[in-house]
Formats: C-alpha cells, structure tokens, sequence
C-alpha cells in the first residue's frame, strides 16, 4: 500500500517535473487554424474535437494562441511557409514530413462513403464503373488504398473536390458524386440518419493512420517542437484526450482512436 | 512468253514489306498515343492547376473583405450601433475605391425583438427619419431592420428599415454568423438598393455584433448577447471583376450558388462562356469545384475552349504521326524496291533483249525490215513458193538524184526524206508484200503468191508513180523519182542470189536508160 502511493507519488513529481522543464517557450503569441470538418469542428456552433483540443492545449501552455478558421488547402500552404504555427487533426506523408513537425493523439481507419443504389461492395466495383465520381475534400491525403484510389480516378477525370464536407454530403445526396471517403468523425451532425439511410460504407485495407498537432517546422525550433509534443502526450496520458474524444463518440469506438 | 519473274521470289518478298509496313506503322502509332497521353496528362495538369489558381484567389478575395469588415466589426464593438459617424468616417477613410469596388454597401442591421419593435421605431424617428417604417410591414417575431447603410451616396441613400430577417436566403446566413461569431455569406439575392430587375446577382456578408464586455464563447451566449450585425452587400460581377492575379487564359468560368449548377443559381460567368451553354462539344476538359467561402457553398464550373488546348498544349502528335506514317512507307517501299530487284530486272533484260531482237531485225531509221530480216521472208517465200509452183517477184528500187539532195539540204533532211519514201512505199504494197531497205537510198520490195510477171510491173509503176509526187520536209518542197528492176520467180532465179542479182541488174538498166523507168530482168526478157 505504502509502495504504491510511493509510486504515485514518485510519477505525480516526476510528470510536474517533466512538464515543468517542458513548458514552451510563451514569449510570442501564436498562431492555430481550425477546419470546418464534420465532428473535427463545425463553424455552425464553434465545437468540435479540435476546439476542445486547441483549448486544453492553450491551458496547458500558458501561451497566448490566436485560433482562426481556414480551408484545409490553406493551412497545408501556410505551416509550409511558416506563417501559422499549429493546427490539429493532421496526417502526414512525405512531402508534409519536410515541412512540418506531428504529435498524435489519434488514430483511425478511412472509408469509401457510397451510395447503396449503386450497388458497390467492393473498392473495384467503384473503380471498374467509369461512371462513379468520387468526392474529395482539396488538399486532403488518406490512407494509402484510399490516396491510391483518388489519384487514379484523379487521372481518369473522375474526381469533385470541395473546399469541405458540406458540399459533399450534398452533392452525394444528390447523385451528383456517388462515393466520398470519410473518417468516423465526418458524419455531419445534421442529416446524419438521412445519409446513414442512403449510404454503405467500405473500409479500406489499410492499417490505421495517426492524426496529430501540425506544427510547421519553420515557425518552430526542433526543441519547442519537443515541448509541445510533450503537452500533447501529456494529455494522453492523463486522460483528457479521451474523455474529449467519449464526448463526442461511443466509449469503445473512443478508446480504440486514442489508444493507439 | 519470256521468263519476266520468278513466282518464288515474288512470294517472299510480298510478306515482308508489308510486315515491315505493319510494324513501322505500329511503332508510329505508339509513339503517337504516347505522346498524346504525355500531352494530355500535361494538359490535364495545367488544368488543374488553374483551376486551383481561381479557387484559390476567390477565397483569397473574399479573406480579403472579411478581415474588412472585421475592422467595421472591431469599430461598432467599440462605438455601438447609434453613433451614425462612426461607420460613416470609417467607410470614408477605407475610401471604397477600386480595390473594394466588390462592395456595393456597408451597413448595420439592429437585432430587434418583437417587444422592441416599438422603442426601436422611435428612436429612429428621433434619429431624424420622420416616416421610418419596418419593411416588409406586418407583425413577426423579430425584426432585424438595416438603420445604415454607408457609402451615403447614390441608392444608398434609399429609406432604411428593411428588414433582411425577413428573407430566408439572408436570415440564413444571418443565423449562421449569429451562432458560429464569424463572417457568413449569404445565397444568391438581388440587392435592395438594386431596382433594376435585371441587375447583377449579388450576396451579402453577415458579421454579428455582440454586446461589449459580454463573454460569447458558445451559442447560447451568442444568441443572448447580440446587438445585431455588420453587412456588405456584392454585386458577383464587381466581386470577380475585383480578383487579385490574372485569369489563366482559354478557359471560361462559371460560379453557381449552392451545389447545382443551374441557370437560376448562376452568380457569374465569363464572357467567353455567354455564348456557349456549358458541356458543348468542343470542351476538351471541364470541372465542377465546390467553394466553401464564408461558410457559404459555391460551385465553380470551368471549362478549357479550345484556345487553352492549342496555348498549353504540345501539338506534337500530328508531327509524330505525319512524319511517322511518312517514313513507314518510304522504309516499305525501299523494302519492296530490294525484295522484287531481281524479278524487275529479269523483266527488263526481257524487254531490253526484245528491242535487241527488233533492232537487229530492222532498220533504225525507216522501221522497215533490213537486209537479214528481207533475206529471212524471201528464203521463207523460196520455199513455199517451190513447194506450191507459185510466183513471186523480188523489186530493187534506187532513189534518183538523192545524194544532191543531202548534199544541200543536210543529212537530216536527206534521213526524213528516206522516211516518208518508206511510208509511200508501204501505202503502196499490199498487205502480204514486204519492203525492206538495203542500205543508203536502196529499197527492195518481196511480192508473194504473184499472179503473173503483168502484176509485178503493175506494182513497180505504181511505186515509180507514188515517188513522183512532191515532198515535203522541213518546209522544202522536194521532187526524186526511182529506178525500179524487177525479178520475177521462177523465171529469173531460183535462189536468193540470182533473184536478186537480177532484180539489181534489171534496176541498173533503168537507171542506165534515163532513170525514173521500170525494167523487168533480161532473163523474163527472153523468156
């Protein structure tokens, strides 16, 4: 019993010490974007998983951060030049690992979005029907099936891109696309029983991706990085992360994306 | 029938300049579909590129008015809403000019609550707006009335009090920049200020207001603390008009509000693309792209005419296959020329032997038989006529005073004139007889299957006759005549030499006896 305490004690002081000698450096503001991306956060009532997130992570460092909304195209060009410092929820892949610095927080898998009267069940049935358009958000990457299956329907003439979810909800509902991939977050929190009705979705074969804080290299020096990677996992660690993530999805779909 | 080719030969050459045809064609063609896909996907590229270009500089532009009016946002959070100078030197020190010339107005809507409406009317009274009415009339649950409206100049000088809540495109994007605390553009709405019917489609820009001091960090503190909202009102046409950067050239733009593109929801479109409805033959590429511009979906619909193909585009594939095509065949045909060599050249050692054989047989100037040809038919005649008991003449013939003749007017004209003495003699003759030339001015005649010794003199006068007649060469009128001998078969010869010894010795004696004569040989003579 005394060991234990002991022991808790001995990681309490050992975290205040840690997140002590890890606090960032506060002596400029920052800067942090925010996308309109379903359950990641909606303009419409100012929440979402990243909000909760940017706010746990503002108290944490004690920084003055200023948030603002922006396309995701956008804040891809912006952390890649230095003039925005954070946003949330990225993923990488060899082109954003030059430029800019991740720490997860989460993982999960990607899923074709498509229309049940087009009787796809398969990847290739959607790919082989010439006639399938499928919907993506600009600027975005998935998994490498899903990235795979953009860039040749890209090729064929096949590809809608928006500048967000809403548009693609929309134009799937309307025939006008009849597959989009999505994450479990990018239901939309309105119309959401509609498009379950109207829609299958199909996983693709790939292992889950990690999404994390984007901080652009530019912007921040190798051991700031290190410092605010170190709140990030601090918040995994302690639990907020995934009392933020049970917010917002069931406890075991929840546990599995934070638990990684 | 001479051996012109060989079949076998013929055989195995036939397959192969086809094949080669049929591969350099090939080879061709994939050279040219290669380049196509090269060019195409470079095309495509170029495409996509300015498609994200005009994305980017319509979400750009519209940042741009945003954060102008987060300035107006940012005054009014200070000031208040009834300080009509506030707004009215700010707008003047933004100085709309051609870098804002999107905006058609900036203004402030007044959050009024049905159990307001009252106090609100009678203050704007008060503010000097003697007959300020809510419009549309009628009672609502809310009201959110325009009370300025700036630049104050021109149609914005109209009454205010319209009230925009009362219109669900406006209400919509009022609500949403009410409930989210940042900018939100409305769908597509003919401005108030717009009497026109016709005028330019426009939008406007909500930004709300809340009550100073007050926390609004969620919805419901939005709602509970709003004074009412910052607007711009756009004409789409200045907005687009007022773009950073240029249009990539060759394509034709058009924006519909919401996701459908239909002709009611047109915002804008380029004048390229007037005259043409959208998805005409003659688009090579086309994209639809869907906008999320403050909080507000737009679908931007661009198409490449024909100008940006031809712009960007390689034009190397014709080359490719024109040249491609070109030398394919060249490279057959030289395969064809190598492969049939041998059989062309057999075909033309026949035909060279055959004009060999000609030649030998007949004379180069007249065409008449020659010496060894005449000497042929008239061994062939000997012996027919032998074995028949037949008749048959041999007719010398020498042309009188023709050396004078070459000698002055030339051999050229002494050799044509040897040519038509050759076609009169050959009018002359019946079918079955043979004239032949001997050499120089030298003719001799064979007359087969011969009636009597009367028929052959019968034929030398009519030749001694024809000879007569004036020629005409080169323009010089020329008179000869001809000394004709004549040997008659059986009775002059039975061989070739004494026929024609005879026949040449009856000749001389006609030529001895004054020329321009007939004499029939001594032996038929005496006979």
């Amino acid at each position: 019993m005394m060991l234990r305490y002991f022991l808790a004690l001995s990681v309490a002081i050992g975290t205040l010490g840690f997140a002590n000698a890890a606090a960032p450096d506060c002596s400029r503001p920052y800067t942090l974007a925010l996308h309109d991306h379903g359950l990641l956060y909606s303009a419409d009532t100012d929440t979402g998983i990243d909000k909760d997130v940017a706010v746990e992570l503002i108290r944490r460092s004690g920084c003055k951060v200023t948030v603002s909304l922006m396309p995701r195209a956008r804040i891809w060009q912006l952390i890649e030049s230095g003039a925005l410092d954070f946003s949330l929820s990225g993923i990488t892949d060899a082109e954003r690992d030059k430029y800019a610095a991740f720490a997860w927080y989460f993982s999960d898998k990607y899923y074709l979005l498509v229309r049940k009267d087009t009787a796809v069940r398969h990847l290739a049935d959607f790919e082989r029907n010439e006639k399938f358009r499928l919907g993506v958000i600009r600027g975005f990457r998935y998994s490498e099936t899903a990235n795979h299956l953009v860039d040749k329907l890209q090729e064929a003439n096949r590809v809608s891109k928006a500048g967000g979810l809403d548009p693609l909800y929309q134009t799937l509902m309307l025939n006008l696309i009849q597959g989009m991939i999505i994450e479990p977050f990018d239901y939309p929190t309105l119309e959401e029983k509609r498009i379950r009705e109207a829609t299958v979705i199909i996983e693709f074969a790939d292992p889950p991706v990690p999404h994390g804080l984007i901080m652009s290299k530019k912007a921040l020096a190798q051991a700031e990085q290190e410092k605010w990677r170190s709140l990030v996992d601090g918040m995994r660690a302690d639990g907020s992360m995934r009392r933020i993530f049970e917010k917002y999805f069931k406890p075991e779909l929840a546990a599995t994306m934070v638990d990684f | 029938m001479p051996a012109t080719h060989k079949p076998g030969a013929a055989a195995r050459s036939f397959p192969l300049h086809w094949l080669i045809l049929a591969i350099t064609l090939g080879v061709s063609w994939l050279a040219w579909d290669h380049e196509r896909q090269t060019s195409s996907k470079a095309l495509r590229s170029q495409f996509d590129f300015a498609v994200h270009d005009t994305v980017s500089r319509v979400e750009q532009r519209m940042d741009a008015y945003v954060q102008m009016l987060r300035g107006v946002q940012g005054l009014l959070a200070i000031t208040g809403t009834s300080d009509r100078s506030a707004l009215r030197d700010y707008v003047h020190t933004l100085g709309l000019d051609a870098n804002f010339s999107g905006i058609q107005a900036i203004g402030i809507v007044e959050w009024t609550p049905a159990q307001r409406k009252n106090a609100h009317v009678a203050a704007m009274r008060r503010r000097g707006f003697a007959d300020y009415v809510i419009r549309p009339a009628g009672e609502r649950d809310a009201y959110a009335p325009i009370i300025q409206r700036e630049p104050y100049v021109g149609r914005n000088t109209a009454a205010p009090g319209f009230d925009p809540w009362s219109d669900p495109v406006r209400r919509l994007a009022m609500e949403k920049a009410r409930d989210s605390g940042m900018a939100a553009i409305s769908g597509q709405i003919r401005l108030v200020v717009d009497e026109d019917r016709d005028a330019s489609p426009g939008f406007i820009m909500y930004l709300p207001i809340f009550v100073r001091g007050q926390p609004h960090e969620n919805v419901a503190e939005r709602r509970a603390q709003l004074v009412g909202w910052i607007y711009a009102a756009f004409h789409m046409s200045d907005f687009m008009a007022s773009l950073y950067g240029t249009q990539t050239p060759g394509l034709s733009l058009s924006i519909f509000d919401d996701v459908v593109p239909s002709d009611a929801a047109l915002l804008y479109r380029t004048a390229a693309n007037a005259a043409v409805h959208p998805g005409m033959a003659g688009f090579a590429m086309n994209a639809n792209e869907y906008l999320v511009v403050a909080g507000h979906t737009w679908t931007l619909s661009m198409s490449a005419l024909k100008e940006f193909e031809t712009r960007f585009g390689h034009n190397a594939e014709t080359a490719i296959i024109v040249a491609g095509t070109w030398l394919s065949l060249m490279l057959s045909l030289l395969v064809w020329l190598i492969g049939t060599g041998r059989a062309r050249a057999l075909r033309l050692a026949a035909a060279m032997t055959e004009e060999l054989q000609h030649m030998a047989k007949h004379d180069a100037l007249t065409e008449l038989p020659n010496r060894a040809l005449f000497s042929d038919r008239l061994n062939n005649e000997l012996a027919r006529a032998k074995r028949h008991g037949d008749h048959f003449a041999v007719i010398f013939l020498d042309l009188d005073n023709f050396k004078p003749i070459n000698d002055s007017f030339g051999h050229a004209v002494g050799d044509l004139l040897l040519q038509q003495v050759a076609r009169r003699l050959q009018d002359a003759i019946r079918a079955s007889d043979t004239v032949g030339r001997m050499g120089g001015d030298e003719f001799v005649v064979l007359m087969p299957e011969l009636l009597g010794t009367d028929a052959a003199l019968g034929l030398a006068e009519k030749i001694r006759q024809a000879m007569r007649q004036t020629f005409l060469v080169h323009g010089h009128e020329l008179v000869i005549s001809c000394s004709l001998g004549v040997a008659v078969f059986p009775e002059d010869g039975t061989d070739e030499i004494t026929l024609t010894k005879n026949a040449d010795e009856a000749m001389y004696r006609a030529k001895n006896s004054g020329r321009d004569n007939v004499r029939l040989a001594a032996s038929s003579n005496n006979g």
